[in-house]
């Protein structure tokens, strides 16, 4: 899952250094305190989670970013948004019910008012 | 959709409801707490205690949790009742890392209001400059923004 694969820090810190460019595992070993084995771990989770990919080199791979991870994210988000509205409108309409004169004019409001 | 590597489309969700421009509005920012789905999407979940949405720019959204403590999601930046609020969205991350969210209420069929919400700002820099274009953008956020979300579902940091 895309959101537990980037609860860890150190994967963030990855995928962030992979945004720069592709980075073989010695880079990203290199550049993040972080040990060599640590790092195929973690790239073994990013990689589950189709955050990043690889491709061989000889006898390096090298890393980069993967996108269909990162458009899960984005659909999660959506879906994010989308729950927190439907409990907006629910709200609203729960609104209406309770306080009928917070509705807006209505013509038939006005007839009931007449009355 | 991703577009281009390094820029992400702002997400954009609409709802139309039964109600006043002027009473959505009003739902929406003053009884904020009211409605929020607080138990799923804050960052103490079961032990968050409320919400609230402070009026007027400079305001913040402030979410309460059961130690006492609190959590500043946003800060208003635009204040436009009843057509317009917009704030800064950063809930679970560093201020630094704030995307951008801002919701219009636009009057549609008698008696119903379009509410129109859209979060942008995904190519923000951490240090507050927008980079618009270019291989070099866009991923900083999107991580920041894992980072929110996974804090705002509970998932283990």
């Amino acid at each position: 899952m895309v959101l537990e694969a980037l609860g860890d820090r150190t994967r963030r810190q990855i995928v962030d250094t992979l945004r720069r460019g592709p980075s073989s595992v010695g880079d990203l070993a290199a550049r993040l305190p972080v040990s060599r084995p640590a790092i195929s771990q973690h790239l073994t989770v990013l990689r589950r989670s189709h955050l990043v990919t690889y491709e061989e080199f000889g006898t390096r791979n090298v890393y980069r970013l993967d996108t269909t991870g990162l458009e899960v994210l984005r659909a999660w988000t959506d879906s994010f948004w989308q729950t927190v509205l439907d409990s907006y409108a629910d709200r609203v309409r729960a609104d209406r019910q309770e306080s009928p004169q917070n509705l807006p004019e209505l013509p038939q409001q006005k007839g009931l008012s007449d009355a | 959709m991703l577009n281009q590597p390094g820029t992400i489309e702002p997400i954009r969700k609409v709802v139309t409801v039964p109600a006043s421009t002027e009473r959505a509005f009003e739902l929406f920012t003053a009884g904020f707490g009211e409605w929020w789905p607080l138990a799923t999407h804050s960052v103490g979940e079961d032990k968050a205690t409320g919400v609230v949405f402070g009026e007027g720019v400079g305001g913040d959204i402030v979410e309460s949790l059961a130690d006492g403590s609190t959590a500043v999601w946003g800060t208003v930046t635009r204040w436009e009742p009843p057509h317009l609020v917009a704030c800064t969205w950063h809930a679970g991350t560093p201020v630094a890392q704030a995307t951008h969210l801002e919701v219009t209420f636009t009057a549609g069929k008698p008696g119903e209001t379009l509410v129109q919400l859209v979060h942008s700002g995904w190519e923000l820099r951490a240090d507050g400059e927008q980079v618009r274009s270019g291989y070099e953008t866009g991923w900083d956020p999107v991580v920041a923004s894992y980072a929110r979300q996974a804090a705002l579902s509970g998932l283990p940091g």
